[in-house]
């Protein structure tokens, strides 16, 4: 178990977070390889859709990402984002998800360092917590 | 075929030995309804019961159902296979049916056995059921069976009709399936007495007087399909309805259904569910065309299937058996009982 | 509520003979005890069908989105709100509707009568403050306060909030409402706890979409279990697939959801389903300050910000 490594999905707005990924990439700063990026062009394109699928698909855990709120490339995304984050959130500890599996972030494209330490707090608390185990689809468990 | 009788305390034992070597299913307690269940340790079987919430179709007939799968993995010795589901189809004793779950089974059996085609899935599972029923000694208030075909003692569809006698059970085999039934569960018992079968006489009487809900067919396969098509009652009838499953799902005579394929990764499986007429994507063609997309339409033609056409093609009666469930459950209370006696009765101007 | 009934009536038949409207949606009285049949007419001589009594629990405005004709609508308290709801995500003008108001003492829960009852149930009558149950086994009286809906046990909006005529004078709103209770309990629970919960509670589902189906707020053209590219959702009874329907269907009722209980009374399985939808509701107020259709001026909850909403969560 020891040698496990949680799959990450995440998801990164086009024009921050997305930014800021390359930005670490390109100054070559050091962080844990577990990060599955799926580009979108907003946070407010986000829907609880992804999020739901991403752990039914068996990811260990979720993080999203995107400009922090008053610097959205669409104005106020990340704000209509921010509110449905908060209920998503609260909606997926509920129904019994451990904390600490879906994490959201405001990173801009010039933070590469902040990046890097979100990511590493990010895998570090995924970690902690071992495989996904509840809520995943491989096959229908029916007649 | 024999009679017997059997103290209930006996046959409930049989029953629970029975249930050690086969798959027995029966009505069991869930709290505020009953449902099937298969009997095993901590599961026990309820007989003081009116009707089931679920209609025992989904014993022979899934909810869903696998049909076969496939794995593309390099690794799979079997990869680029289609394989059909393993599944044990070993026998199946479903005890308590009421008669008319049962006779809906043969109305089921008449889409699933054509001469054209055989349902393998469904054939096997209802040629490895054994079907024992309970007669009904106290009808629902809102059961109608007696006027589609029906009756609390009916017989059609059993292998064995059981009569509750109070402390003892007489057991009745119709069919071969049933007389080995009788002989599995029936070592205790003895030959059913003169004054045992009047007492299950005289209960059958009464449960046929109490059956108070008729419904009128007498007119239904005369009537001009085309009129009752185009008949102005059904805006009335469909307005409330809402669109849901509820009276398809629980009806013992609906079977339709919907295949679809599902893939995950390098694996695949194809899995048969309930489907409803009721439901607006039902006729949707994949031009994007969809026939049946207004409420009224799918409303209409699900009373029209059960009550004209299927009498038409059939000339054997309607395909409802009267359980009720429908008239029960149906959040908005549309009550097939009063579409009935409007197709019934109507009389084009 | 027995006495709201002539009342309906003669707004039905006054508003059907002056022309103020085209049709009338109201109440018919069931067919089987403790049910009703929502109903629409069109002419004065149907009036005689309107019925009113604590089994109206179905939510009428789920019969009035995309309508283009005038139509005269009974509301009790959440009914109302759910037609402000409308109003507000244009499913229907204001100027189309006469809402007959109906100040509501909650509705009757048929299965706990059911339950607490001997025997098979044949009739059931009402006045002020009891159900009278006529079963197999006898008659009995019980004091509907006792055995009202869940939701409408928790109601702090039992008058209409909107409305063109009350049937009645406004009745006392309850007061000291504690309507979280037990979502804070299931809050309060460790995961593992949690996902036994969830996993039991939906155990029965059988997918009929009846709770979607009943629910007013509920009427995308293509709902998310019917999308295909891609499927977000299988329409097996796999347990995942199950809990993902009943989880985005409560999360797309966010800040939209009246409590009205009709997705309750429609599970034919009887399912507690509000358990997920009342927990967005809880959120959406604790979160954000909102109530769900108190006025047709107010934008909802995700459709406007704040630059001090919550963001202590995200990094």
């Amino acid at each position: 178990m020891s040698d496990w490594e949680p799959k990450i999905v995440t998801f990164l707005c086009n024009w921050c977070s997305y930014g800021g990924a390359d930005l670490a990439g390109v100054s070559r700063l050091q962080y844990p390889p577990n990060i599955r990026v799926i580009r979108v062009p907003c946070t407010g394109r986000m829907s609880p859709k992804f999020i739901l699928a991403a752990f039914r698909h068996g990811a260990d855990g979720v993080w999203v990402s995107g400009c922090h709120p008053g610097d959205c490339h669409y104005i106020a995304g990340n704000y209509y984002a921010r509110r449905k984050f908060a209920l998503l959130n609260n909606m997926i500890e509920y129904i019994g998800i451990e904390p600490g599996r879906l994490h959201f972030s405001w990173v801009s494209s010039a933070e590469a360092t902040k990046f890097q330490e979100v990511v590493t707090k990010v895998t570090e608390s995924v970690k902690a917590l071992g495989p996904a185990q509840h809520y995943i689809k491989t096959e229908a468990k029916v007649a | 075929m024999s009679e017997k009788i059997i103290a209930k305390e006996q046959f409930l034992q049989a029953l629970k030995q029975l249930s050690n070597q086969q798959a027995v299913y029966a009505p069991v307690n869930e709290g505020e309804f009953y449902n099937y269940k298969k009997l095993e340790d901590g599961v026990e079987p309820d007989f003081t019961f009116q009707n089931t919430r679920l209609s025992p179709k989904g014993l022979i007939q899934p909810q869903s159902e696998r049909m076969f799968e496939y794995s593309l993995d390099p690794g799979d010795s079997e990869a680029n296979v289609v394989k059909e589901i393993k599944r044990d189809y070993g026998p199946q004793a479903i005890v308590g049916i009421r008669p008319c779950d049962a006779k809906a089974i043969q109305l089921v059996k008449i889409n699933f056995d054509t001469p054209e085609f055989r349902d393998p899935f469904w054939l096997k599972r209802y040629e490895a059921s054994t079907l024992v029923g309970l007669a009904c000694n106290d009808p629902c208030a809102s059961c109608f069976c007696s006027t589609t075909g029906s009756g609390p003692f009916n017989e059609e569809g059993l292998d064995a009709l059981m009569t509750d006698l109070g402390d003892s059970f007489l057991i009745k085999s119709l069919t071969e399936k049933g007389e080995a039934f009788l002989k599995t569960v029936g070592a205790g018992a003895k030959d059913a007495q003169a004054e045992d079968k009047r007492k299950k006489e005289e209960l059958k009487g009464k449960a046929e007087e109490a059956i108070r809900s008729e419904v009128p067919t007498a007119k239904l396969r005369e009537q001009d399909l085309n009129a009752l098509f185009d008949a102005p009652f059904w805006e009335d009838v469909a307005f409330s309805c809402i669109n849901c499953g509820t009276c398809t799902y629980l009806c013992p005579t609906c079977w339709c259904f919907d295949i679809q394929d599902e893939v995950n990764n390098l694996k695949g499986l194809r899995i048969r569910n309930w489907d409803a007429c009721m439901f607006p994507l039902f006729t949707l063609h994949g031009s994007g065309h969809n026939p049946r997309d207004h409420k009224v339409q799918r409303v209409r033609q699900r009373f029209m299937h059960k009550l004209k056409y299927y009498v038409d093609k059939y000339n054997n009666g309607v395909a409802c058996v009267g359980c009720g469930r429908c008239v029960q459950y149906c959040p908005v209370n549309i009550d097939i009982r009063k579409v009935f006696r409007y197709m019934n009765d109507y009389e084009a101007r | 509520m027995i006495d709201y009934v002539e009342k309906i009536r003669e707004a039905a038949r006054r508003l059907l003979s002056e022309g103020k409207v085209d049709v009338f949606i109201g109440f018919r009285k069931g067919t089987v005890p403790m049910m009703s049949e929502p109903a629409l007419i069109s002419d004065v001589s149907q009036v005689d069908d309107l019925w009113w009594d604590s089994n109206c629990g179905i939510n009428l405005a789920n019969y009035i989105t995309k309508r283009t004709d005038r139509v005269g609508i009974v509301a009790k308290g959440c009914d109302s709100r759910n037609i402000v709801t409308h109003i507000v995500e244009n499913q229907i003008k204001k100027e189309q509707l006469h809402i007959v108001g109906v100040p509501c003492r909650g509705m009757i829960d048929r299965r706990r009568i059911g339950s607490s009852v001997e025997g098979e149930i044949l009739e059931v009558t009402e006045d002020a403050s009891l159900v009278t149950v006529k079963s197999s086994n006898g008659q009995k009286a019980y004091d509907r306060n006792e055995f009202l809906q869940d939701n409408c046990s928790i109601c702090i909006h039992r008058n209409p909030v909107i409305y063109d005529e009350l049937v009645a004078d406004p009745v006392p709103e309850q007061e000291n409402v504690d309507r979280y209770e037990d979502i804070r309990k299931i809050e309060a629970m460790d995961p593992a706890s949690k996902h036994e919960f969830f996993t039991k509670l939906i155990e029965p589902c059988i997918r009929c979409y009846a709770c979607r189906n009943a629910c007013p707020q509920c009427y995308c053209p293509t709902c998310f279990v019917d999308e295909s590219t891609p499927q977000w959702v299988g329409k097996s009874l796999d347990p995942t697939d199950t809990m993902t329907f009943h989880f985005l269907r409560a999360y797309h009722l966010a800040g939209r959801c009246t409590d009205c209980g009709a997705c309750e009374r429609a599970c034919p399985v009887s399912i507690k389903v509000r358990t997920f939808t009342k927990k967005l509701e809880k959120d959406a107020l604790e979160l954000f300050g909102w109530e769900t259709g108190m006025s047709i001026d107010n934008r909802p909850p995700l459709d406007v910000y704040r630059p001090d909403d919550p963001n202590d969560f995200i990094k």
